[in-house]
């Protein structure tokens, strides 16, 4: 990379964990339901239920985009929602997060056909992407904690081989 | 084709009625021919006997053929009725029992065949754009289908506006279209193509045990419910029997399956009235017993359990005795305290009323239809093991409202504790008999917390599935909503009314 | 003081520490894979991604490439290789890059391979 893109990378590096950090004092969530089967969306109530409560953690939920900084997607995507996505995601003011929630948002249920574009990134840029069918409400903290920068993401570090050989 | 005997009941009757034929009778399901000029008799005939419409859907293939199943819950059994179509049209079924409106106008959009009646079709499943080369079961119909309007009008006193999909947060995408005079609720009609992903499409050509990884994800909440019913159709239509071990483990998935849902129920209920303090304690009884189904069955909500002839996973029988009576006390305390609490108890009481006339006319099942005094359960009325050793407590109630669907929840789970302690007394175990090879038909049923899920399954001699239906209790209910809706509501009622049929979107549009 | 006040406070708080503690509930939840490498071999590469119902697990070449966001924790991988196929126990899977997801598991070749 040159001088100047390297420069640039850096700034917007910064930028990001600038937003970041204001976002880990009060962040308010919107979710977005592209064709789940319900499952995931039980899961993210659940965070403001006592076992878990997001609110310790400067987080809420919001049914306005307009007031909502973090777009919780779950599902394919399933291409007749198109429309209502984007209108969700250009209604958020920035700066604003995306993050694709479960394993049929993260392409692992449905692949692209006529019905689904298979994966949210298709539609809307996503920021952080969080695996699971469905992400238990642990995972899904640990998922807003990272898109936060309040914790270090693990996953690029573990190999899943379980003599911890590398290929 | 063999000509078999029809055993004495509903069967015989109709046969006599239409000079019909016997074509199959395995595992509580008789299948019978009816030509499509009988069909209006045979239907006519059902309905006058008392049998309920369960289903309607069709198959294609040289013809389409036209499926009804009729429940006989006090014999016992289903009946179902094929019919060969060898024209477009078909004689109205809705007619004669209101219950089959949604499901033909399932069909036209599907198969392109129509009632005879002329009168207008809504677009219910697929999206307004899907054309001619959008994937579906059968061809194209000639013209595109109405767009869904408001049934009842009030003659220029009200307007009309759409809602949703994408509407409250952390609730499934849906979408309304409210007719109202102000706040109350004129018209409630829904429109739920946006969430439909093909589900019935994309078993063609799987085998059964492949199969059961779609059909779990069919509706989440229902996972249990679901992939029984399509295992008992697969293993009906081969003749297979799953090991006893096996049924007792999945009568206490089943079950632990309605204890969830009921808590999560009971905590959007509170949601729904505003009632915080009531909403976190249910949600603690619900969080506990999610542990104990992760306990149990390594899965919060019990996917990866059932298989085609059996199971996957026997249950961890010590976490499940440990776990279950503290985790049933938290809902029993919540629910305690919330039944002695008024200004909870005002807002469900006349609220969302479903008469009993709407329930039995719109073929409504699971505590929606015992709340309006329907008695029907299939665990009871069609029972296969386990429950037709170990039968559970019927929890019927008459008023109708959200309260007397809110008691039913509540006397269905004190009794799902129960039944979870009677099978894990009797010894359950895992294992799953081979599926034999060939092909056949079957259908297959399981009461999920939300009343009777029906799947029918057809193999083809190389044991891949060639029709799956699958019919989620949810298909059948959201008709009564817009009716519970309107009866004398107004628009905050809407999410408490909503919370008491604890349905979903995702298990009707499939 | 009303009594489901008290009872609150007698009984203390049911929240999580997480992420300042690790949570017990964690230990039920399923998990993704974790593979042997020293076990697979073509073949079982092959039956294995063939067991998977989701689009986590394919083969290229001599690689077994393991996308961990498409896994659902289905385990039917782990039940046709049990020895060599294994729970990770890891949940925290949340990721910021696609590519951080895609683990690549070297095949056991035979000799002259």
């Amino acid at each position: 990379m040159s001088a100047a893109a390297d420069g640039e990378a850096a700034l917007a590096e910064r930028l990001r964990q600038r937003v970041a950090s204001q976002f880990g004092r009060s962040l308010h969530i919107r979710t977005l339901d592209t064709g789940s089967c319900a499952v995931c969306e039980q899961e993210i109530r659940l965070l403001s239920a006592p076992h878990y409560d997001l609110h310790r953690l400067g987080f809420f939920l919001t049914p306005a985009p307009r007031h909502a900084d973090l777009l919780m997607v779950t599902g394919p995507m399933i291409r007749a929602f198109d429309v209502a996505a984007r209108k969700t995601y250009e209604a958020m003011p920035g700066p604003k997060l995306v993050v694709a929630t479960g394993a049929c948002a993260l392409g692992g249920v449905y692949p692209a056909d006529a019905f689904v574009h298979g994966t949210v990134g298709e539609i809307l840029p996503v920021d952080v992407w969080i695996p699971g069918c469905p992400p238990s409400p642990l995972a899904l903290l640990q998922g807003l904690l990272v898109a936060v920068d309040r914790l270090a993401e693990k996953v690029s570090g573990l190999s899943f081989t379980a003599d911890g050989a590398d290929s | 084709m063999t000509t078999l005997q029809p055993r004495p009941g509903p069967a015989a009757s109709l046969l006599t009625a239409i000079n019909g034929t016997t074509l199959r009778d395995r595992g509580g399901a008789e299948t019978v021919a009816v030509p499509a000029a009988q069909l209006e008799t045979a239907a006519h005939h059902l309905a006058a006997g008392g049998a309920r419409l369960a289903d309607l859907f069709a198959a294609d293939g040289d013809q389409v053929t036209l499926r009804l199943i009729w429940g006989f819950d006090t014999e016992r059994q289903y009946l179902i009725t094929e019919t060969p179509l060898d024209s477009p049209e078909y004689p109205p079924l809705s007619d004669i029992a209101p219950a089959a409106f949604t499901e033909e106008c399932e069909i036209y959009e599907q198969f392109g065949v129509r009632p005879a009646s002329g009168k207008p079709l809504n677009r219910v499943a697929l999206p307004p754009h899907a054309g001619k080369d959008f994937p579906r079961l059968g061809h194209q119909p000639p013209e595109a289908p109405a767009e869904a309007h408001a049934p009842h009008t009030v003659g220029g006193q009200a307007f009309e506006f759409p809602f949703g999909p994408v509407r409250q947060v952390g609730v499934e995408s849906l979408y309304y279209g409210l007719v109202t005079s102000g706040e109350e609720i004129v018209d409630l009609y829904l429109f739920t193509w946006h969430k439909h992903r093909g589900l019935e499409w994309r078993l063609r050509g799987r085998r059964p045990a492949e199969a059961m990884f779609l059909a779990e994800r069919t509706e989440g909440l229902s996972a249990t419910a679901v992939t029984w019913a399509l295992a008992a159709a697969v293993e009906s239509a081969l003749g297979a029997e799953p090991p006893p071990g096996a049924l007792l483990t999945r009568g206490i998935a089943l079950e632990l399956e309605r204890l969830y849902n009921h808590a999560a129920a009971m905590a959007a209920l509170c949601q729904s009235t505003g009632l915080s303090v009531g909403q976190a304690a249910a949600e603690i009884a619900l969080e506990r017993l999610l542990r104990v189904n992760a306990a149990t069955f390594g899965h919060r909500y019990l996917f990866g359990v059932l298989d085609a002839g059996g199971v996957r996973r026997a249950p961890d029988q010590a976490a499940l005795r440990d776990g279950l009576p503290g985790a049933y006390g938290e809902l029993r305390r919540a629910a305690d305290a919330l039944l002695g609490t008024n200004s909870f108890m005002d807002r469900l009481e006349a609220t969302g009323i479903v008469t009993t006339e709407q329930a039995r006319r719109l073929g409504l099942v699971g505590p929606v239809a015992r709340a309006a005094g329907v008695p029907i359960d299939s665990r009871l009325d069609q029972p296969t093991a386990p429950y037709s050793v170990h039968p559970p407590a019927l929890a019927v109630r008459d008023a109708g409202d959200v309260l007397a669907r809110f008691r039913v929840m509540l006397d269905e789970a004190a009794d799902s504790v129960r039944l979870i302690g009677d099978l894990l007394d009797a010894g359950p175990g895992d294992g799953a008999t081979a599926l034999p090879t060939g092909g056949g038909s079957g259908l297959g049923w399981a009461e999920s917390p939300r009343g009777e899920a029906l799947a029918w399954v057809s193999l083809d001699a190389d044991g891949r599935i060639t029709r799956a239906r699958l019919r989620p209790a949810s298909v059948r209910n959201w008709r009564g909503f817009d009716d519970a809706a309107r009866s004398q509501n107004v628009f905050t009622d809407i999410p408490i009314i909503e919370a008491s049929f604890w349905l979903t979107v995702a298990g009707t549009a499939r | 003081m009303p009594l489901w006040f008290a009872r609150g406070l007698r009984r203390g708080i049911v929240t999580t520490h997480y992420p300042a503690r690790p949570d017990p509930s964690a230990a039920c939840l399923p998990t993704p894979p974790a593979f042997r490498t020293g076990m697979i071999d073509r073949q079982l590469a092959g039956e294995l991604v063939a067991a998977g119902p989701s689009q986590a697990l394919h083969r290229d070449g001599d690689v077994l490439v393991f996308d961990v966001s498409r896994c659902t924790a289905c385990g039917r991988c782990q039940e046709v290789a049990p020895l060599a196929v294994t729970p990770s126990g890891e949940f925290e899977l949340a990721g910021t890059s696609q590519a951080a997801f895609v683990k690549k598991i070297g095949l056991v070749l035979e000799a002259g391979q």
